[in-house]
């Protein structure tokens, strides 16, 4: 089915590529012409309205397209040189941003639908298009769409590319969708309303006719095509897919015209586009229709994720070319369409690809994820005699078979030696496809011996798992000898010792932690004591606290300071006491105990004022402490009958009816009054 | 059972209060009474805690932890969210981040680490969970300052409680000795010597535990920091789930952060503070 590329073909192929490349200088010229690069553009103009292009049948845009092609690989190139050098105060960042296209958001939006094929038979597929002129995520269609009853109708690929129209970038959003019909009959989606830029557009109606008898020019609808070499595959292995567009019945190629040509879809799969590429092989219609050239793609595919993935892939195809269809005759016959912008979606039949995980059981040190049919070259050191610090290059070659993912291989872990400073030397920046190509990964160390009892080198542990076997295979770095002698113990070194002997420590593995078994430490809120109102109030107690034993202490070296006034209190509270005896014995008519309670009131009311013991007092140093006029009236009157009845009656013969003085209280206590305003 | 529980605890302390003393220790007499230390320490918890409160949040925290046992992990989280609700504690806290980040919520499982670390700072397992968080979901720490730093060395209160118990002592070593006319010792000037130090350490860190109070954590998954507090303003930039910023000012229902990179409004709903249990 799949012929080998003749030479010719190869030719053909390499034409339409640099036709493509053009594409791409014609923006170029014209951002020269908008910088100012006046002569390239002139010169550039010239040649696109030569004779010579239009005699060869090409419009005037592919004139243009070829000059600028010249420009930028041939003559324009001292040109463009001369005008950067000029220019170099501009903003590079600023002129490219200046000089790509705007993408054209402003046109009217004109939806499209169609059926491809537009006959099908009762129980085939066709495809419904949508092609919107807009981004696809400012496009909302309705769900479901207003489709017969009797159609079966699926969701199929959708996309977005941007075609350029001159001066700008279009959107094109293309929506597909499976639909078949059971029974013959003529069917119609009508038109409905979709919703673009937050505006309505009618999409118009589209025609399916399905018939027991199509012509015979019907095509069934072009599919790409994925082909896998396996579909039973351990995660992180890498497979080679290849994609096939379709051959088109008039011998004319699809090229996809979005970028990246193709587009796979499916979760848990990484599509490497480092690893793509393209060739064109000899394609089988139908029985009986001959072959005709496909475009075929190859790309490196690693699935991620474990368990039952489905990828499908899906391209623009469309007419590269404007104006002319250009033709190769020869024996294998190619069409180039020209004509106006066509853009198809195309998309294949998902594959469902089955992903085991990896065994844990057998799992040798130095894993990095190499997954395929890896083998290791003996390591090359870039010599065998070392002083101690001295650097040492040891390059190791890791080769690969077709299907294995070399330019993603992640080189051995660095082992943490105490004798060994060894660090991983980045690699030569190579394109992803180069290495892919050479065959095999180079990985180099630099290793730095430390010690002066170092043998050989250290042993690099390193595996792979081998999916064709289903284990894991060594391929650690064995030692080479090696002799190192003693070397100047400079600060470098002790550096590179420090260095090493905290690098040893291995770097725990961060996981989540379990759950606590109590709550632990708690508090009433998670706002802080100092925030909360209570807390500054709390603080007033052993301020008040303070305060106050600062005050009685000061208090108390006044009184010491001031014993009398100590005195006058205790003689106050004495003085109370005895008068509320004294009205006691008054209430109870105890004559005895009225005089005593009266004397001795009169007594400790007078001692602070000598200062005395009161029983050492008599009546004449009470009548002392009465003012002058009071000794001889009334008041001294009390104070002498109280003393001589009191005297009487501790001391004398004849004995006095203490009774008698009961009567003089309202004296007393006038003179109890004067003594007490003295204290 | 709740209040027969918060009997039997208040019945528990004031036997201890007010039972026998053991032999050595220090003792209160007042009268016919006696207090011992540990007897004062359970008076004090007494009146800290709300005793009716405390099983509850004990039974909430035992039921989240059956619930995440049985991978039941919203449960698990509602269940430890109310618990600590009731009575933020520590682990509370730390099981919550867990059952938060199994059901997928990074801001809040986030938030409730952080929340942790601010009650306990020696939470090795939620430091540990914050770490291994931050790298799976590529998230900034909190840029703290050196005071920020050192107010993380205690427990969220401890700074509070030792800037007024130093406060006081210096203030009592000062001042005893001369009220009550013992002869002042080298020891009271050693002691309030020592409690100056802890104030004045403690000064800055105070500081640190005020500024750290307005620190949060964005709740939600793209979070729109907003030019102006209003819900039309043209959004600066999204700020992802965890993401560390600083309330700066509040406004009706919005608050003004200031992240790493930017400064802008963003709804209360979508922010969630340490200080703040949600």
């Amino acid at each position: 089915m799949v012929s080998p590329m003749t030479p010719i073909r190869r030719a053909a192929f390499w034409t339409w590529n640099s036709l493509a490349v053009s594409r791409a200088a014609s923006w170029t010229a014209a951002v020269l012409c908008r910088c100012g690069c006046r002569p390239a553009c002139e010169s550039a103009r010239g040649l696109a309205q030569s004779k010579t292009l239009r005699e060869i049948g090409a419009p005037r845009s592919s004139a243009w397209l070829l000059v600028a092609t010249l420009f930028l690989f041939g003559a324009g190139t001292p040109l463009f040189a001369a005008q950067t050098s000029t220019n170099q105060s501009h903003d590079p960042l600023m002129s490219l941003m200046l000089s790509s296209p705007s993408i054209d958001l402003d046109s009217p939006v004109v939806p499209t639908a169609s059926f491809d094929p537009p006959i099908i038979r009762p129980g085939e597929t066709a495809t419904y298009r949508v092609m919107v002129n807009a981004l696809e995520q400012s496009i909302e269609l309705p769900n479901p769409l207003p489709a017969p009853a009797a159609l079966k109708l699926q969701r199929g690929a959708q996309g977005e590319m941007l075609a350029f129209t001159g001066l700008k970038l279009q959107p094109r959003t293309c929506f597909n969708f499976h639909i078949a019909a059971a029974q013959a009959g003529q069917y119609v989606i009508p038109e409905f309303k979709a919703k673009v830029y937050d505006r309505e557009v009618t999409v118009p109606a589209a025609v399916l006719e399905v018939t027991d008898a199509p012509p015979e020019s019907v095509t069934p609808a072009p599919q790409l095509l994925i082909d896998l070499p396996d579909t039973n595959v351990y995660v992180g292995q890498s497979l080679r897919a290849i994609i096939r567009f379709p051959a088109s019945p008039n011998s004319q190629l699809f090229l996809p015209v979005q970028t990246p040509p193709i587009q796979i879809n499916g979760q848990g799969l990484i599509l490497d586009y480092g690893s793509l590429r393209q060739h064109i092989e000899q394609m089988y219609r139908r029985p009986g229709m001959g072959s005709s050239p496909s475009l075929v793609y190859e790309a490196s595919i690693t699935p991620i994720a474990i368990g039952s993935l489905s990828l499908s892939a899906q391209s623009f195809v469309g007419n590269r070319f404007g104006g002319n269809t250009i033709v190769i005759s020869g024996p294998n016959h190619m069409t180039f369409s020209g004509g106006p912008p066509q853009y198809t979606l195309l998309e294949s039949e998902p594959v469902t690809l089955q992903v085991r995980p990896l065994p844990r059981e057998g799992r040798l040190p130095g894993f990095t994820g190499a997954v395929g049919m890896f083998t290791i070259e003996p390591p090359a050191l870039s010599s065998t005699e070392a002083r101690v610090g001295d650097m040492l290059k040891l390059t190791l070659r890791v080769r690969g078979d077709a299907n294995s993912n070399l330019p993603r291989l992640v080189a051995p872990p660095v082992p943490q030696l105490n004798d060994w400073q060894i660090f991983a030397v980045p690699s030569e920046n190579l394109p992803l496809p180069a290495i892919q190509a050479q065959g095999f990964a180079s990985f180099t160390y630099a290793l730095v011996p430390l010690s002066t009892s170092i043998r050989a080198t250290p042993k690099i542990p390193f595996c792979c798992f081998n999916p064709e076997r289903g284990s894991y295979v060594d391929l650690s770095i064995q030692p080479i000898p090696i002799t190192v002698k003693p070397g100047p113990a400079g600060a470098d070194l002790r550096a590179l010792l420090r260095a090493n002997a905290a690098a040893v420590q291995p770097e725990k593995e961060l996981t989540l932690s379990g759950l606590d078994s109590a709550p632990g430490i708690s508090a009433a809120t998670l706002v802080p004591n100092q925030n909360q109102p209570w807390f500054p109030l709390l603080q007033l107690t052993p301020l008040a606290t303070f305060a106050g034993l600062w005050a009685w202490e000061r208090r108390r070296r006044f009184l010491e300071q001031h014993p009398d006034v100590m005195l006058r209190r205790r003689a106050r509270r004495a003085l109370h006491r005895e008068r509320r005896l004294l009205y006691k014995a008054a209430r109870t008519g105890d004559g005895p105990r009225f005089a005593a309670s009266a004397v001795k009131a009169m007594r400790v009311a007078c001692a602070p004022h000598y200062p005395a013991e009161p029983r050492a007092l008599v009546g004449q140093d009470v009548l002392e402490l009465l003012p002058e006029p009071e000794r001889t009236t009334r008041s001294g009157q009390t104070v002498r009958r109280f003393f001589a009845v009191s005297d009487e009656t501790q001391f004398g013969e004849i004995r006095r009816d203490p009774a008698e003085l009961l009567p003089l209280k309202p004296d007393l206590d006038c003179v109890l009054e004067q003594l007490e305003a003295k204290l | 059972m709740t209040s027969r529980g918060g009997h039997v605890f208040k019945l528990l302390c004031c036997r201890v209060i007010i039972g026998s003393s053991p032999p050595h220790g220090f003792r209160l007499k007042f009268g016919g009474w006696s207090l011992n230390a540990g007897g004062l320490f359970l008076m004090s918890l007494l009146f800290a805690f709300p005793t009716h409160a405390a099983p509850t949040a004990d039974l909430l925290f035992r039921a989240g932890a059956e619930a995440y046992h049985n991978g039941d992990y919203p449960a698990a989280a509602a269940a430890f969210r109310q618990s600590a609700g009731l009575r933020p504690a520590c682990g509370t806290l730390q099981n919550l981040g867990n059952a938060e980040w199994e059901t997928g919520q990074i801001g809040p499982a986030i938030l409730a680490w952080e929340q942790a670390l601010w009650l306990n700072p020696l939470a090795e397992a939620s430091r540990n969970n914050l770490r291994f968080a931050r790298k799976t979901a590529q998230l900034e720490s909190p840029d703290l300052t050196w005071y920020e730093a050192v107010s993380a060395w205690l427990p969220l209160n401890g700074w509070g409680w030792l800037c007024a118990l130093s406060l006081w002592l210096v203030v009592g070593m000062g001042l005893l000795p001369g009220i009550f006319r013992v002869r002042k010792a080298a020891w009271h000037q050693a002691v309030a010597a020592f409690g100056l130090a802890l104030f004045l350490l403690s000064i800055p860190a105070q500081i640190g535990i005020q500024t750290r109070s307005r620190l949060g954590f964005v709740i939600q998954k793209d979070t729109p920091l907003r030019l102006t507090p209003t819900a039309q303003a043209q959004y600066l930039t999204r700020l992802a789930a965890g993401e560390p910023a600083r309330v700066e000012r509040v406004h009706g229902h919005y608050l003004l952060l200031r992240t790493n990179r930017a400064l802008g409004w963003v709804e209360k709903s979508q922010f969630g503070l340490v200080t703040q249990v949600r």
